[in-house]
């Protein structure tokens, strides 16, 4: 009976040949498998939403907001500072609309012009949107504005990252 | 538009639209008085990287144009004199550059680009949030005058 339960030496190697063996396994394959799913594990990171302003300061004027973001830019990281235009429409929704002009990236202004009131204005070569952030025909901008990806919670606004139309 | 690859790419096949450049002057001096020397060069790039993001699309932030402190005035005056020529050459309209160094105030009539001038203010004590609110001020005028520079070239 006692011999039956006895481990042998070819046991006892082939048990600690298979241990070590997967242990190396183990050691190659991770780095093999958190490689692959990598590109998933950081989408979830980059989705985050960022608190703007209380949902009750929100009229139907757009006002600007500005927030910070984390950003990695190659092995560079750092805080960038983004801007929202901030509204209700007419049926009471809350909209955020990123100010990057869709024609080189100025920073456009809401009713800053006074000769078109009521309308997103680009400084720099007079593109103009609706307040709806649609471009008006036959000025340089060729798309409407992004729309930010927004949630409200605990009366809160909190933005996510612009989204094109 | 920043100097580099990518927006230089943009620029150029988006020229029309870009006919301004924004230079920083940006002292250097290892002896003497280096602290109010570095402050001079990091306000001036705070702000002309913040007039950059603003206003992308018509400008191009050039890399800053540096010079000794101790170097003579009409030797600094002639060099970016001749920056200003190979820009106009490249097709710039507006050059505008900015700087804490109240030397080149004297020299503003020789050079034909638009020069601002501002103090610098030490930012280094100052909390997050105030930091931010005096920089955007500061940059808000600025913006003014840069988009008078572009209305006056309209009506002329």
């Amino acid at each position: 009976m006692a011999k039956k339960k006895e481990v042998t030496r070819r046991q006892f190697l082939n048990y600690s040949l298979t241990g070590v063996g997967g242990f190396m396994a183990a050691g190659m394959l991770m780095p093999m498998v958190r490689f692959a799913i990598d590109p998933l594990l950081k989408e979830g990171a980059k989705q985050d939403f960022v608190p703007v302003m209380d949902t009750s300061e929100i009229t139907d004027k757009p006002v600007r907001k500005e927030f910070k973001i984390d950003q990695v830019d190659g092995w560079y990281e750092s805080e960038v500072t983004q801007s929202a235009w901030v509204y209700k429409d007419e049926k009471d929704e809350i909209v955020a609309l990123s100010p990057v002009c869709k024609h080189l990236g100025c920073t456009v202004d809401w009713s800053s012009n006074p000769a078109y009131p009521d309308q997103f204005f680009c400084p720099c070569h007079a593109g103009r949107y609706t307040k709806d952030g649609v471009n008006v025909p036959g000025t340089p901008p060729l798309a409407p504005l992004d729309v930010y990806n927004k949630k409200v919670e605990d009366g809160k606004l909190y933005l996510g990252k612009p989204e094109p139309r | 538009m920043k100097w580099t690859e990518a927006d230089i790419a943009l620029f150029e096949k988006e020229k029309e639209y870009v006919d301004t450049v924004v230079l920083p002057l940006v002292p250097i001096s290892m002896t003497n008085n280096m602290k109010t020397i570095v402050s001079m060069g990091e306000y001036i790039s705070i702000i002309s990287n913040e007039l950059e993001r603003q206003l992308k699309g018509r400008l191009l932030l050039l890399p800053a144009y540096t010079y000794l402190i101790s170097e003579e005035q009409t030797f600094k005056t002639d060099r970016l004199k001749k920056i200003e020529v190979e820009l106009h050459k490249g097709g710039i309209k507006h050059i505008i550059t900015l700087t804490a160094d109240v030397e080149w105030k004297q020299v503003e009539d020789q050079i034909s680009s638009a020069l601002l001038w501002m103090p610098a203010i030490p930012l280094e004590h100052m909390d997050e949030q105030y930091k931010m609110e005096t920089v955007s001020a500061q940059v808000k005028q600025v913006l003014q005058f840069v988009t008078n520079t572009w209305q006056s070239n309209i009506n002329s």
